[in-house]
């Protein structure tokens, strides 16, 4: 890695690390470096200053508390895999942590640092929409909520400030009736997704379903919801025929490109399928029993 | 091809073993010394297992500068105007070279080894996106890239033509203008075999098919990326440069050109090298650069290219556009191949391959066939991509034309519905007409290639598959049942010196065997390995013909200055060439220790014979009378026969009389899905003949790699260009290499059918995999689509683009159909 010269800082605390962003000029946050190192790598980033989170040690937390799954910014995809508490619980996230990048990727990239990307062909991003998510910020004026649904705007864009950073994102701690799946698409281990669908869905006590919530990726200029989908499976209950319309209007509010990884036909389509298939492991993982009729 | 040679030796069937895949026998064979036959532990792993490996990149010079090349961001243009003065400026910014400096020195271009001319440094106009324009020199590797970032340069963007169709076009972009005879971008047309007598049988075939197939642009993609550290040394006027090459002596005879240094003071020196697979055949400028840098600058200069430049811009593989027809009769007995090529070549013609062969071996497009008339003809284009098409373990475009023939046969037997292995087993030569002349000319020495399609249906369980595929078919399963064959023949082993040179040098290749007084022996060959294990392979050969252990032999190679000149490591040449020499000079030794025998031994050299089993040498009828290499070694040098020289050793320079032909059944079980088009393999079987074995777990270890390569191929791998020039795949994001979870496991086999005229009755083996394996998986997954109607998927198959088929087919499904959830209690279920 050949990248142009730039000043490296160490903060070991958020208030420090929020300083030196207020008073630089023009920083850069590096965590696990997975997306910047590459950038620096091609010169698509040539940032003067950069400062390093990964010595504050208080970010490294990845834990249930006060009714959410908080996410802390130095917590790597690889502990959400490896964690306890990653379970049938919480699906999408049991799904979606093996399938981001490859191991070594993993080991190294956050789950914020990913957020923070914004690359609308990551994964964490259609996560964090299906499970109505938020971001945590500390800038100078201090901390902020933002909900997932208002925190992409453009492909690496946020409204986040230049002068924060992100210390957590947070999902709340799952209903008793609820089941999330993540469904992705790739050609091979490391490739980012052709198409991935994130479901989440709370039943009622009558099977009916009270939440349904879609997170798309790689199939629009941001991770995105499918309401229109949504609105429709809320207040039905679970069936494959109802799954096939859902599928359907996903796939209709979805806006892919055509590009290397197929053309935008395809992926519409594979939305379709992606979202099936990720609303019938969510039906099930809510406690319903799935069977294929078939073969 | 044939050529009658009188210093061809006998090939020696004393070691030819048992003809299954039985360990025990192989085992055996190498009577536990680790010759021929033996699984002896690779002797270059302990260097590189423990990190221990000298790569180019590790090599660290006193006052070494670094060298970054400027690169053209676009495909075609014209050059006006190169300011470094920025550049220059910088404090730890040595130089900025452009092809004014070269031009100086004479350097500004360099020979392709198809005797085209490549600028150095962009002269006036830039041919392919990446394309070096200029370079600046500086005291460490990050100051010269921001140097380089600094070199302006003034480009008038010019219409460049990616298609290689497009490029033939009357009114396309004229890409050489400065060469004198060039009109537009045609570059070579070529012919082969019997046109009309392939058309007369064509007229009066029973059935014909013609299919349309694209071998898309590859790049090897070595893990090693090219680098060179050039080493002027005024004192000695000599210049030492340690580089990336699969062809070190080749190398140095063309750095001698280039640069007017006579051949004498030029020392190339190919340390460990990590892969090369035809990549590191050419001669690329980053080297010539490095080297007229520190000629002029009188330091050492490291050059080492990143990973997207070795991409965009080094020698790329494939890039062929097919069409292939056969004639048969209507019970599928083929009687002709016709088959017409566009072949891109990038920028300059720079495929590295034999001179005489202008479409290298494509010529063996008539495949395992016994086909009775067959003719080609291809044209090759230039076009603004970087230039190359020979490499990636391909045999000199043999996976090319193995692709096609084996595709041709796949349609042919679903237009006939006749099943694939059927089919194949109606067209074989049979193993009883070889030496087999095909009717393109080439000499096949020999073949069972009934044997190993055989071998390879048990192993698949073939009839099981077919079932399978059958009744899922009838269920209009989500998952379709594919089942590809493909039953290739390679040619490899180029000499012979008469047919195959690189530009103009023979094909032959090297041996130099010393014993040393103590006992043991340093092997110097001509080839050079990248992986392949020549420092195993080549010490068991000289292990089995001296009786000798083969730890006591040590292998080097890579060195011009130590080395015996050879043509270098690509085509599965080592093996059938230099492996050749190894056993023929080992003979030699071991005749010249029968008369230090003999002397020792007090008795006459007549009476003297050697043990093969043993590995001793006795006198006739006295087995006890018996000494070993050892002491022959040690009376060589310390009590020598009278009349003859000291010393125990000999040199061979071996010129094959002919190729070898390696051949193979591989059988592919893949899994459709028909929601996403993803491919799935189910059963992956390997059944391979490379002649005699020598170590066969390196043996498995190439096909390994190669069939992990030959997926890549048929699955993923892809180097893309947008219209304007810009390679959309340069990098390994979009240039997607599998990783082990992309590949199966491998049930591989072997049959031995020795080369006659091979001194060990070996043949090549590393391509074997890459050329054999696509064919078998594309035929796999067109097979599960094929009831419906598909008859071709292009390469790379990724997911839309198998989906894409089974759409057109209406094969394609939705998920839902067969899912149904139960619910509990007062809510009922959901089939009420
Ligand atoms: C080969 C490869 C394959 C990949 N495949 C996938 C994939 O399949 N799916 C996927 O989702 N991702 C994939 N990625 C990206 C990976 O997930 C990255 O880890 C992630 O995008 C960035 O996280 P990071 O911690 O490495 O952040 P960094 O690279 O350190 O930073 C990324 C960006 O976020 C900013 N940033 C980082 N942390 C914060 C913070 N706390 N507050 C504010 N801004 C911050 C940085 O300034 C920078 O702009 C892949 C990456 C690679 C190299």
């Amino acid at each position: 890695m050949k990248s142009a010269p730039f000043e490296h800082h160490e903060p070991t605390t958020v208030d420090e690390a929020v300083s030196l962003l207020e008073s630089l000029d023009g920083p850069t946050i590096l965590s696990g470096g997975q997306s910047l190192v590459p950038m620096l790598r091609f010169r698509l980033a040539n940032p003067d200053v950069v400062v390093d989170i990964n010595g504050i040690d208080s970010l490294d937390y990845l834990h249930e508390e006060d009714g959410y799954l908080r996410i802390g910014a130095l917590a790597r995809h690889a502990d959400v895999e490896d964690s306890s508490l990653i379970d049938e619980t919480y699906g999408s996230f049991a799904d979606v942590a093996p399938l981001v990048a490859d191991p070594q990727v993993r080991n190294r990239g956050t789950v914020v640092g990913s957020v923070a990307q914004a690359d609308p062909k990551g994964d964490w991003g259609s996560i964090l929409l299906a499970h109505d998510g938020e971001v945590i910020a500390r800038g100078p004026d201090g901390e902020r909520t933002i909900p997932a649904d208002e925190f992409f705007l453009l492909p690496y864009d946020t409204t986040l400030d230049d002068t924060e950073l992100i210390t957590e994102v947070r999902v709340p701690t799952p209903a008793p009736r609820e089941g999330s799946a993540y469904h992705k698409l790739k050609r091979k281990t490391g490739d980012y997704a052709m198409a991935g669908v994130a479901a989440r869905l709370v039943l009622d006590d009558d099977d009916v379903i009270e939440t349904a919530r879609l997170g798309m990726t790689a199939v629009d200029i941001t991770n995105a919801r499918a309401t229109d989908a949504e609105a429709h499976l809320e207040g039905e209950r679970p069936s494959s025929e109802l799954f096939e319309e859902a599928g359907g209007l996903a796939a209709e509010e979805s806006n892919p490109e055509s590009d290397e990884h197929g053309d935008a036909g395809y992926k519409e389509r594979m939305v379709d399928v992606l979202a099936q298939r990720a609303l019938g492991d969510a039906a099930e993982r809510a406690g319903l029993v799935k069977r294929r009729v078939s073969q | 091809m044939s050529s009658d040679h009188e210093n061809a030796p006998e090939a020696d069937t004393e070691y030819q073993h048992a003809e299954d895949d039985g360990p025990q026998p192989e085992k055996h064979c190498g009577h536990g010394r680790g010759g021929m036959g033996e699984e002896v532990s690779r002797k270059e792993d302990k260097r590189f297992i423990t990190g221990r490996g000298n790569y180019v990149d590790d090599i660290k010079k006193p006052d070494m500068l670094h060298c970054e090349i400027v690169r053209s961001p676009h495909a075609h243009a014209r050059v006006k105007d190169i300011d470094g003065s920025r550049a220059e400026a910088m404090d730890d910014v040595v130089a900025v070279l452009t092809a004014e400096d070269l031009l100086e020195h004479d350097l500004a271009t360099m020979p392709t080894l198809m005797d085209d001319t490549q600028d150095v440094l962009v002269n006036e106009k830039v041919k392919f996106q990446s394309q070096e324009v200029a370079a600046v020199i500086a005291t460490d590797r990050y100051t010269a890239k921001d140097g380089a970032e600094k070199v302006e340069v003034d480009y008038e963007v010019l219409d460049p033509v990616v298609d290689a169709q497009d490029a033939l076009d009357a009114e396309a972009p004229l890409i050489r203008d400065e060469l004198d005879d060039q009109e537009d971008n045609h570059i070579f047309d070529w012919e082969t075999g019997d046109k009309d007598a392939t058309e007369a049988v064509f007229d009066a075939a029973d059935v014909t098919i013609e299919e349309d197939m694209n071998y898309q642009r590859l790049h090897p993609a070595p893990i090693e990326t090219c680098g060179a550290v050039a080493d002027w040394d005024p004192g000695m006027d000599k210049m030492t440069v340690h580089m990336t090459s699969q062809a070190p002596h080749a190398h140095r005879t063309l750095f001698s050109q280039v640069s007017g240094i006579p051949e004498h003071k030029v020392r190339i020196v190919s340390p460990d090298v990590g892969g090369g697979f035809g990549n590191k055949v050419p001669i690329y400028p980053g080297y010539v650069v490095a080297a007229a840098a520190s000629f002029v600058l009188e330091q050492p200069v490291k050059w080492v290219e990143e990973r997207s430049e070795n991409i965009q811009s080094t020698g790329f593989a494939r890039d062929y556009d097919m069409t292939g027809e056969l004639a048969a009769t209507e019970d599928g007995v083929i009687e002709g191949v016709k088959v017409d090529v566009l072949a891109n070549h990038g920028a300059y013609n720079a495929a590295a391959q034999p001179t005489k062969f202008p479409a290298g071996f494509f010529n063996i497009f008539t495949g395992s066939y016994d086909i009775e008339a067959a003719y080609g003809s291809l044209t090759a284009a230039f076009t603004n991509t970087a230039p190359g098409g020979v490499a990636y373990r391909c045999s000199f475009r043999v996976t090319e034309a193995v692709y096609l023939i084996e595709r041709l046969v796949n349609v042919l037997a679903d237009e006939l519905d006749v099943d694939p292995a059927e089919i194949r087993r109606r067209n074989f030569i049979p193993s009883d007409a070889f030496p087999y002349e095909s009717a393109t000319g080439w000499n096949y020495d020999s073949g069972d290639y009934e044997k190993a399609l055989d071998k390879a249906l048990e192993m698949a369980d073939y009839e099981h598959y077919r079932e399978e595929q059958q009744r899922r078919i009838e269920n209009d399963a989500d998952k379709l049942l594919g089942i590809g064959i493909s039953s290739f023949t390679e040619i490899v082993g180029a000499g012979p010196g008469e047919q195959c040179d690189i530009a103009g040098i023979e094909m032959f290749d090297s041996a130099d065997i010393r014993v040393n007084p103590t006992g043991n022996a340093v092997l110097r060959i001509g080839v050079q390995t990248q992986g392949q294990g020549h420092e195993t392979t080549f010490a068991q050969i000289v292990a089995e013909e001296l009786g000798m252990d083969v730890d006591n032999i040590s292998v080097e190679h890579g060195d011009t200055d130590t080395e015996p000149y050879g043509l270098g490591t690509y085509g599965s040449r080592s093996t059938p060439v230099a492996g050749a020499a190894t056993a023929v000079a080992a003979r030699k030794v071991r005749d010249k220790a029968k008369s230090i025998a003999a002397n020792e031994l007090e008795a006459a050299e007549e009476d003297i014979e050697w043990d093969r089993e043993s590995g001793e040498f006795h006198v006739a009828g006295a087995p006890d009378r018996s000494i070993t290499i050892t002491e022959i070694a040690a009376g060589a040098y310390m009590n020598h026969p009278g009349g003859e020289e000291p010393g125990l050793e000999a040199t061979n320079y071996y010129d094959p009389p002919e190729m070898t032909y390696p051949f193979g059944s591989y059988i592919v079980v893949v899994e459709v899905d028909r929601e996403t088009g993803e491919v799935d393999f189910e059963k992956f079987v390997a059944v391979d003949d490379c002649g005699n074995r020598i170590n066969p777990m390196i043996i498995e270890g190439q096909i390994h790699g190669g069939l992990a390569q030959g997926i890549a191929t048929a699955m993923l791998e892809e180097v893309t260009y947008d219209d304007n020039g810009n390679v959309t795949g340069g990098d390994f994001m979009n240039y997607l290499l599998p990783t082990a979870n992309e590949i199966p496991n491998f049930d591989t086999g072997h049959t031995v059918t020795p080369s006659p005229h091979h001194p060990i009755g070996a043949k090549g083996v590393g391509e074997s995999p890459t050329v054999g394996s696509p064919p078998a998986i594309v035929n796999a997954v067109v097979d599960a689509m094929n009831h419906a109607g598909v008859s071709h998927v292009e390469m790379p198959m990724t997911p839309d683009v198998v989906w894409a088929a089974l759409d057109d087919a209406g094969l394609a499904h939705k998920p839902a159909q067969n899912v149904e959830f139960e619910f509990d209690g007062a809510s009922g279920s959901a089939d009420d």
